[in-house]
């Protein structure tokens, strides 16, 4: 059983199950300073602590929510803290007695009479007052306190940690209260029941620096709820100008542009108020004393980190770089290793934090400090963002100076924690005055922008006085002129970077006022024709027809090749381009071929189908001369059948086929197709169709030769087609069929809607004439046909290829090829004299050929 | 002779198939048919001439007559034997699938592309295309991403040895389009990215996006509601509530994210959309000034959106695919669920 209830609204993803409750904290997590546990990605933002500023009565948190998420920034969610902390009361610890192990026997005063329990809480004290809870009280997780008996002795109620009264998961040490606070009162008077914790994604914020502290979402709230702000209470400081100041010297301007400190006296070892602690566990932080608990309270309520030194340690101030390699510890006990860029802070002699990131052991703020030095300080994004990820020190502290922190709250910080201190009756004194070096930053810059800017870019009219009126609560300082100019300043908290063009305005007037309220109309444009990129028509084109036309079935492979089965392969790539951080090792290189990574899908999807075809269309890149990259688009494909069905000479016939048709459909001109009985052809690569250069023999182990062709158009190289054979069909798909081609599509230009003649069939009716023509297989059907070409004849239309037989009744080595003599005349019908005569000089031509007809 | 001509037509009639009609023949015009019969049982001795040829010419019009009948009998038998459905199925079975099918497969991601390249070109967008491998200059430093910004770092970018890296969005394009055409512009980009990612069911270091693009004069976040609605409801074929929210992107001011109400709740919360009724779909906003500078784009004249589909994410959401490594899987047993059907 938990004592937290959960509410949710989150358009991003996960329900988020928060389980914040039991269990200790993360090895490492024991100390102080500006440490969230692994949630680091949201942003908590506590409703108790907002009301502070702005008055929230009747806003329920799902609507404070939504409202935020529409105008600010996206909160994941909300959770309802529920503490138990009624019947407790103040009790203070009057004496302690030892017991067995670390148990002793606490005497509390809780106002009404003395308690006797026992208690094993290493903060335990005399003279110390904590929070009690008497018999008859229930705590977290439902548990009832009863007297009992503990190690022999009487126990009558529980002097309670944080966790037990339901404020956070912290359990190790006793709350301590402050001693102001009488016996016997109720804690329910200093800590609520109930809290509110809103949860934004901190990926929201990442352009909102100022949106980091409970004051910023205040005033957004106060703007979005049209509700008014109050303003923070700060000490003033000018009553100490008087005093010297500290010494303080910034050598890098660059990565520090403004620092400031103050110092002063207090008395150690002072409990932080319980408004402090609760809102701090609330948080999930942890609270120790009055001077370490400030600091981390003051980040998160105005964004702007600062860090105690302990003041007898750090008499002087220097903001430099490490300026050599060496060590440094943070105080988390580490030992960290420093670059000669890192940002430190010294003091007289040797470092003493790592700037903007994380304070160091040696001048911690300890129990028994009594001179604290508070530095307030503007750190550069990028310095601190680089030695932070180095370092892997993701500190709530850098978080926010990673944002760009603008200087504006340097100085408020410091009056905020001396006020509190004060507040906490602590009673410092300060000795120094507040010593400032380099630029706070803290005036209004200006901007004018003409109020039909704003319009426009809206698209919708907004009353100038909407437009003041959240301007101004958005701490803006707004008005509009008789020239229709609208003049603004823009407050130093909204740094340089977050707002400074007429359209960063026009976003807070916009976000405010709410996008929901303008009316969508689209937009009126002139008409004119549309341009077509033809090689994305291409790219459709073909796909179209692979995929409706021929069966094929569209995959798409990664950009780069694995270089595992590259050496399987046996294949190098030339000038492939390289990555220098590839997600794995053998992925280092672009693919030039898209073939490859084709070959390796047919082993993987034999076991499914006995026969598939697969096509690609995607970029290949490759190395320029210069190291400049070249790319292409490529049509890949393969095609695999088990052995036997059909025959490798049919299954390599259908897929010329397709390319054949791939020719016609994309209008690029006849594609032609090559055979060499000697050297591979090389890759089509994009500087290869350029320059005509050959690659070395041997390069590309799927050319097997005497099992590919290379695809011309007008000349040019413009792809090929093969079939594996041999070694490299064992390494593929051993026992099968596997066919493989490549095209440049690019190459293969053509018009869209290409133009074309019609022509007027002959009048007169033709005919035709069948020949089987006995032919030797080991010379091939092209050599066949040149010899062909060789025979012409005015009747002759066209001759037609029919079908090869190599079957039965045939004498051995020779295969009968059947081809169709179209014939005709333009100007009268054919007479079977002409048509005889057709044939006897056809037939001579056959003998004088040595080429015998099919007996 | 007419008794045999009546006992004929009713044998006759009564036949039904061919070959009750070939019985009937045979029983009359057979060998020894009763017809073929009757001239050899007559005794023609006994008859005068006139009788002898009034014998004749009646065998004669009776042997026609059976001829002709069972003809034609048998040509209807024949026909109606042919034209039953018993028959015609041997023949010509109508209910066997079809043959000779060509369509394949087209990629889910091509699939929604090309769809989407439909719906833009239907409002005047033109389609282009940029490289893969490009420069840093257009995938960062023209859209207003300064050199300290994290996605520089080798946590987000796949860099080449060269100094180019493979680029992380399709917004690469918008300068180089805005380069090319000037202002009026409107284009969308669709093309293939890839960020350093570890692979897991819902991120992918290769994926695909959609960028778009309109600059003109009196360009405003009005006009953009409406074409992303627009949008929207031609994708999803009804009409989709949208809300905008701020969203940060450093080449866009003012940025948004633009959700949808979820279409299977209609924005009560289901397990799709998490519980929230919303899907966010859409980071877009006002193209950035200083983007618009680096396009040559003169500012005080033209303004501009941009906005940016996750074209993976929504060919996932549109098929129901669970598990976006399935695009790169090459497994076959995905990719033939979709046929070329665009």
């Amino acid at each position: 059983m938990t004592a937290w209830d959960f509410g949710f609204r989150s358009s991003k993803s996960g329900f988020r199950l928060l389980n914040r409750l039991v269990g200790p904290p993360a090895p490492g997590n024991e100390t102080q300073d500006h440490f969230t546990d692994n949630e680091d990605e949201l942003v908590k933002i506590s409703l108790d602590w907002i009301s502070d500023f702005v008055d929230l009565s009747g806003l329920d948190p799902a609507t404070i929510a939504d409202r935020l998420t529409l105008c600010t920034a996206e909160v994941e969610g909300f959770e309802v803290l529920r503490r138990c902390v009624e019947g407790v009361v103040i009790g203070e610890v009057t004496a302690v007695e030892p017991l067995a192990g670390n148990l002793r026997l606490a005497t509390v005063d809780a106002g009404s009479r003395p308690y006797a329990t026992v208690c094993g809480a290493p903060n335990l004290r005399v003279g110390m007052k904590a929070a009690f809870a008497p018999p008859g009280t229930t705590l977290a997780g439902g548990m009832r306190i009863e007297a009992t008996e503990v190690g022999g002795r009487r126990s009558e109620g529980v002097l309670c940690s944080a966790m037990e009264l339901g404020m956070s998961r912290w359990h190790e040490v006793l709350l301590e209260c402050p001693a102001s606070l009488a016996n016997g009162a109720p804690l329910a008077a200093q800590v609520p029941a109930e809290d509110v914790i809103l949860e934004i994604d901190n990926k929201s914020l990442t352009h909102r620096p100022d949106l980091w502290g409970h004051y910023g979402i205040a005033r957004e709230l106060a703007a979005i709820f049209g509700r008014e702000l109050r303003p923070l209470p700060t000490a003033n400081l000018s009553p100490y100008d008087h005093l010297p100041a500290f010494p303080l010297t910034v050598e890098d301007f660059e990565n520090c542009p403004c620092y400031a400190c103050l110092e002063l006296r207090v008395p150690p070892g002072l409990p932080s108020p319980l408004a402090m602690q609760r809102r701090l566990h609330a948080l999930g932080q942890r609270t120790f004393n009055l001077l370490v608990d400030v600091t981390n309270y003051v980040m998160l309520e105005l964004a702007q980190p600062t860090h105690a030194f302990d003041g007898d340690l750090v008499r002087a101030i220097r903001v430099a770089p490490m300026g050599r390699a060496g060590a440094f510890t943070t105080l988390d006990g580490q030992e960290r290793q420093m670059l000669p860029d890192d940002l430190l802070i010294w003091n007289q002699t040797e470092p003493v934090a790592l700037a903007g990131i994380m304070g160091g052991l040696a001048s911690e703020v300890r129990p028994d400090t009594r001179r604290l030095l508070l530095e307030s300080a503007n750190f550069k994004a990028a310095r601190i963002r680089r030695t932070s990820v180095r370092l892997d020190l993701r500190t709530d502290s850098a978080q926010r100076f990673e944002k760009s922190q603008p200087p504006a709250n340097v100085k408020t910080a410091i009056a905020r924690i001396l006020r509190l201190i004060q507040e906490a009756g602590a009673q410092p004194e300060v000795t120094s005055r507040l010593t400032v070096a380099g630029d706070l930053k803290d005036h209004f810059r200006p901007l004018v922008m003409p109020r039909t800017l704003l319009h426009a870019l809206a698209g919708k009219e907004i009353a100038d006085d909407e437009v003041t009126r959240i301007l101004t609560a958005l701490g803006f300082q707004a008005r509009f002129d008789a020239a229709g100019q609208l003049r603004v300043g823009i407050p130093p908290h909204r740094s340089e970077k977050d707002i400074s063009i007429p359209a960063d305005i026009v976003e807070e007037v916009l976000r405010v006022y709410g996008y929901g309220r303008i009316e969508p109309r689209m937009p009126s444009v002139a008409m004119r024709p549309l341009h077509v990129e033809r090689p994305l028509r291409r790219e459709h084109k073909a796909r179209r027809l692979l995929a409706q036309g021929h069966g094929f079935i569209e995959v798409q492979n990664y950009g780069w090749f694995d270089e595992a089965w590259l050496g399987q392969l046996g294949f190098t790539p030339q000038r492939a381009l390289v990555l220098k951080n590839p997600s794995a090792q053998q992925n280092r290189l672009l693919r030039t071929t898209l073939i490859p990574n084709l070959l390796a899908l047919v082993g993987r999807n034999r076991v499914h189908r006995d026969s598939f075809r697969l096509f690609e269309i995607g970029r290949v890149y490759s190395a320029a001369d210069d190291g400049a990259s070249i790319e292409g688009t490529r049509l890949g494909g393969v095609s695999f059948h088990q052995m036997h069905q059909p025959t490798l000479e049919e299954h390599f016939r259908a897929v010329r086929g397709v390319i054949e048709d791939l020719g016609r459909v994309l209008s690029c001109g006849a594609l032609r197709f090559e055979s060499s009985a000697a050297d591979p052809i090389p890759l089509p690569s994009a500087d290869a169709c350029e320059t005509g250069e050959k690659k070395p023999p041997g390069d590309v182990p799927w050319q097997v030769p005497h099992y590919f062709v290379s695809v011309t158009c007008n000349g040019k190289q413009v792809g090929s087609l093969g079939a594996l054979s041999g070694k490299i069909l064992e390494t593929v798909a051993p026992d099968g069929q596997v066919l493989w081609f490549e095209l440049d599509l690019e190459a293969l230009d053509g018009p869209i809607y290409p133009e074309l003649k019609y022509q007027a069939p002959p009048i007169y009716p033709g005919s035709w004439q069948d020949f089987s023509l006995v032919w030797d297989l080991t010379q091939g059907f092209a050599a066949l046909e040149s010899r062909l070409d060789a025979f012409s004849h005015p009747l002759v239309m066209r001759r037609e290829f029919l079908y090869v037989y190599k079957g039965k009744g045939l004498p051995p080595g020779k295969g009968s090829y059947s081809f169709r003599y179209w014939l005709g005349a333009w100007d009268r019908t054919l007479t079977s004299e002409q048509i005889d005569a057709f044939r006897d000089a056809f037939l001579a031509f056959l003998q004088s050929e040595g080429i015998a007809l099919r007996g | 002779m007419g008794e045999i001509r009546e006992q004929f037509l009713a044998d006759l009639k009564k036949a039904a198939s061919a070959k009750e009609i070939e019985q009937v023949r045979i029983r009359y015009l057979g060998r020894k048919g009763t017809i073929t019969l009757l001239a050899k049982n007559t005794d023609f001795s006994k008859l005068t001439p006139e009788q002898k040829r009034d014998f004749g010419r009646q065998l004669n019009e009776l042997k026609a007559l059976a001829e002709t009948e069972i003809a034609q009998a048998l040509e209807a038998a024949k026909a109606r034997e042919a034209a039953a459905p018993a028959a015609v199925l041997a023949a010509l079975d109508r209910t066997l699938p079809g043959t000779g099918h060509s369509v394949g497969c087209i990629h889910p991601i091509a699939l929604v592309q090309m769809e989407l390249e439909d719906i833009f070109q239907g409002m005047g967008f033109m389609v282009l295309t940029g490289p893969e491998v490009e420069r840093e200059y257009y995938n960062f430093d023209a859209l207003n991403i300064p050199s300290d910004h994290p996605a520089r770092d080798m946590q987000d970018t796949y860099w080449l040895t060269n100094g180019m890296l493979l680029r992380t969005h399709t917004s690469a394009i918008q300068v180089r389009a805005m380069e090319r055409f000037g202002a009026p512009l409107r284009a969308i980009f669709p093309g293939r990215c890839f960020r350093y990612e570890a692979i897991d069911a819902s991120h992918e270091n290769t994926f695909y996006q959609l960028e778009g693009l309109m600059v003109d004069e009196g360009i405003s976040v009005a006009n953009l509601i409406a074409v992303m609605k627009a949008l929207l409801s031609q994708i999803f074929h009804r009409d989709v509530t949208v809300r905008l929210r701020p969203g940060f992107f450093p080449f866009v001011e003012p940025g948004f994210e633009l959700d949808a109400q979820c279409l299977l709740c209609g924005g009560k919360g289901c397990s799709t959309c998490k519980g929230s009724g919303w899907i966010e779909l859409i980071p877009c906003g006002l193209v950035h000034p200083r983007v618009l500078e680096f396009g040559r784009i003169d500012t005080s004249k033209y303004s501009g959106f941009a906005f940016g589909l996750g074209l993976t994410r929504l060919a996932m959401m549109k098929f129901g695919i669970p598990d976006i490594r399935l695009m790169n899987s090459g497994d076959i047993r995905f990719y033939e669920q979709f046929p070329a059907a665009v």
